[in-house]
């Protein structure tokens, strides 16, 4: 352990002002051990709570949606994070979010079950395209084709869609899931789409013609407790590997109810087989969900985690290995990881410490909402 | 133990027709009432409950106090209902039809978020401290209303996991007030004569116990002995309505209308145990403390509820029963505003709300509100002890002058410092 100065960045509510202050924080990260050790930089403190970070394409921004209806966004320099105004017009949860390849537009969707597209990189951007009512109500996920030709949306209306993102045209309806779908992603080499629902259900389609081609059985991640009706678990991101050979399926393996806790996990495919390679689990059973992971080039598994309150992990796996060759439990409640596109850049949204408490939990006599912190971490160069 | 009933003068203060009922009836001991009339009367007019307890914690904001697109509001939208004006979470899209039979209230403040406390309190009613445990709220009306004509227990319970007689409900009322608890929907075990022994050596088994259990109870008479005998009573008559447990029996239609869940089962079965005349019939549903997930908790598990409860309310309404029926969807609290890391919602007493129905309830109403973001109430806020005297008042009963006879000791049936909330009463 070693105490080390720290800059972290604090956003004003109107998102167009950053404070910048400097203070000291104990940081648990060593030296590092191995040569992809990250290192972690600064924070950026946000008013609002996150689904989903993202970077864009080019690496300039970084873009995040929130509960509340907003999308952050953030010019991207060496100098830090610079706040650009936030993108407004949602009415519900954003969690859902994807950079064209275009490098121009961003895609949103919203738990009303509205997308919106927006030249993200101008200062006032209004929305390009508003698909109002895309699904009935929450959409989960979306995803853009490798060619940027079509959208992917899913969502608790059960549906899978495809849409041309040339006119908006609804290209498919894809209906085998039977409870909501969680994610969606399109395989590297365009011609397959994946889906993930609430019973651990993956199905892989043909998206030239919406033809469900095969399944692959995630059931790990759903759990049910006897005498309970809630349902838990799901297939929350579905990740490829840069070359399309690995598809990733991660969640949690949950032990209880109401609380959801469980082993986060990551169930690994072969693609060309169908065959369950890998199960990867970072975290104890009274642990939550493995929300976000990203494959590094080299291979191995980014990951965060997020369980009961003040729990929550930012790894590194690989696959085979029974334990992280990086982990840190620094952030609590993490929901999301970003990539830079360089790869020497990672963003992790967490959520501030203390988030929970039963009754009325006062700050300075105020019924405060809680929030989610950015933060930065350095990844060495492969 | 002094066995003598004991009445304060108030409880004399009742009408010539109720005295006279109480003269020819002579059952008003064996409900424990200090007013025989009354329990003549209620028993005339039938009054039956159902209760449906959703452990651990409905959502307010995921249920009948949206706020959509506010700070807490979380992801999902507000529907219209059929009462124009009302309007609740998007998850309850069957029992918004449902909307012109029900009563909403929002502005309920109790006094308790801990479970293991909260529970017994709320469904106590949380009166005021008399040094004694007072019983639930099926006891209670077990006990006021008494068990009717149907000879079946009055207090039934039908729930997940084990069943069992539960007898910690009935608090001083004494054990024979407790529920039968129907694990898993299933009729209590070896509920059915076996087929070695004949129903006449059955029968003569039965005068047996009886016999031995009169001449105990002469030397030694407990409400540990009562309840020993009146379980084996109920068991005999539970043998002759064996029928309700078939569930082979129930119409395909009802079955899909109620849904393939656990608790539309057990609805059903709810139902069938009102039409049988079952004076307080609790439903419960287990699972929504819902610190973790609390939305896909909710997104999933309120569709059942939905379906099985927007079913029997129609049930109800179809059969006239609402006349007579009063419906209550509740739990021991609501959930934070504040969504927490693990995108959760914690215990929240202050501000919640809670749907109810049927005799002697207003219907198409919403009373109470909550400000603008959900966090707390504005203008009058309401107590459980508020909403045990409502209820005890759509069911016939005085609340303010009806007293349990506590062996002698003449107990307020609600919180003697709240009333009833008149606009929720029909």
């Amino acid at each position: 352990m070693k105490d080390e100065k720290m800059q972290s960045f604090i956003l004003h509510p109107s998102s167009l002002i950053l404070f910048f202050k400097v203070g000291t924080m104990t940081a648990q990260a060593q030296a590092p051990a191995n040569r992809f050790e990250p290192r972690q930089g600064p924070t950026v403190n946000l008013d609002c709570q996150l689904g989903t970070v993202r970077y864009s394409p080019c690496g300039r921004f970084l873009a995040a949606g929130a509960y509340d209806a907003t999308v952050r966004r953030w010019e991207v320099t060496d100098a830090g994070f610079t706040a650009m105004p936030s993108l407004t017009g949602h009415r519900g949860w954003v969690q859902a979010l994807a950079f064209h390849p275009d490098r121009r537009r961003l895609f949103t969707a919203d738990s009303w079950g509205e997308v919106r597209s927006w030249t993200y990189a101008e200062r006032q951007a209004p929305p390009v395209r508003t698909m109002a009512a895309a699904h009935d109500g929450w959409i989960r996920d979306l995803a853009i084709s490798p060619d940027g030709r079509l959208l992917a949306t899913c969502g608790r209306d059960q549906k899978v869609r495809l849409w041309s993102i040339e006119d908006g045209r609804k290209l498919h309806e894809l209906t085998e899931h039977n409870d909501d779908v969680f994610s969606v992603a399109f395989h590297p080499d365009g011609r397959s789409l994946v889906s993930g629902d609430l019973h651990g259900n993956v199905k892989q389609w043909d998206v030239a013609n919406g033809r469900k081609m095969r399944e692959f059985a995630c059931r790990p991640l759903f759990f049910n407790a006897a005498n309970f009706e809630q349902n838990v678990g799901g297939v929350r991101r579905l990740v490829f590997d840069a070359q399309g050979r690995t598809l990733a399926c991660a969640g949690s393996r949950a032990r209880t109810g109401g609380n959801v806790q469980g082993h986060p996990t990551a169930l690994l495919f072969d693609w060309a087989s169908g065959q369950l390679r890998h199960t990867l689990v970072v975290g104890d059973g009274a642990d939550g969900y493995m929300y976000d992971v990203a494959f590094h080039a080299t291979g191995f598994l980014m990951g965060v985690t997020s369980g009961n309150p003040g729990t929550g992990k930012f790894f590194f796996i690989r696959p085979g290995e029974q334990t992280p060759f990086f982990l840190s439990t620094r952030m609590t409640n993490c929901q999301s990881l970003a990539v830079h596109p360089n790869g020497t850049r990672l963003v992790v949204a967490a959520t501030n410490a203390g988030s929970n408490g039963n009754g009325r939990p006062l700050r300075n006599g105020v019924y405060a909402a809680n929030m989610s912190p950015l933060h930065v971490w350095d990844l060495p160069a492969s | 133990m002094n066995f003598k009933k004991l009445c304060t003068p108030l409880d004399h203060r009742i009408s010539r027709r109720q005295w006279l009922g109480g003269v020819a009836g002579t059952t008003a001991g064996a409900l424990g009432l200090c007013q025989p009339g009354l329990a003549q009367e209620l028993r005339r007019r039938r009054k039956q409950v159902l209760f449906v307890w959703l452990e651990g914690g409905l959502s307010q904001l995921e249920s009948w106090d949206p706020k959509p697109n506010t700070l807490f509001g979380g992801p999902f939208r507000a529907i219209p209902t059929t009462v124009p004006g009302i309007h609740i979470s998007e998850l309850w899209p069957r029992t918004a039809q449902q909307m012109r039979h029900l009563a909403v209230i929002r502005s309920l403040h109790t006094q308790d978020n801990n479970h293991s406390s909260g529970v017994g309190r709320i469904q106590r009613g949380d009166p005021a401290n008399r040094g004694v445990t007072y019983p639930y709220f099926g006891s209670a009306v077990a006990n006021l209303l008494g068990p009717g004509e149907s000879g079946l227990p009055p207090y039934i319970w039908v729930k997940p996991g084990s069943g069992g007689f539960v007898t910690s409900d009935a608090g001083f009322l004494g054990p024979r007030y407790g529920a039968l608890a129907l694990g898993g929907g299933r009729a209590p075990e070896n509920l059915l004569r076996a087929d070695s022994v004949s129903e006449e050596d059955d029968r003569e088994r039965l005068a047996l116990r009886q016999l031995a259990d009169r001449r105990y109870v002469q030397q030694r008479r407990t409400q540990g002995t009562e309840a020993n005998s009146y379980v084996y009573d109920m068991a005999a008559q539970l043998q002759r309505h064996a029928h309700l447990f078939n569930s082979t029996t129930l119409p395909a239609r009802d079955l899909e209308r109620y849904g393939p869940s656990e608790f539309g089962r057990h609805m059903l079965l709810g139902r069938r145990l009102l039409e049988a005349g079952v004076t307080f019939v609790k439903v419960d549903s287990h699972g929504w403390d819902t610190h973790g997930d609390n939305f896909n908790g909710h997104s999933n598990a309120v569709p059942k509820i939905d379906q099985a409860f927007s079913a029997m309310m129609q049930d109800l309404a179809d059969r006239s029963m609402l006349d007579n029926v009063l419906v209550v969807l509740m739990s021991e609290f609501g959930r934070t505003p504040r969504i927490n890391g693990h995108i959760g919602r914690d215990h929240w007493a202050e501000g919640w709300s809670l749907v109810m129905a049927g005799s002697g309830i207003r219907r198409g109403v919403v009373v109470g509100r909550t400000n603008a973001l959900g966090t707390f109430v504005e203008g009058d806020e309401h107590d459980i002890g508020h909403l045990f005297h409502t209820w005890f008042t759509a069911l016939g009963i005085n609340p303010s002058r009806t007293r349990y006879n506590n062996a002698g000791q003449p107990l307020p049936i609600a919180h003697e410092d709240m009333e009833p909330i008149r606009a929720l009463l029909a």
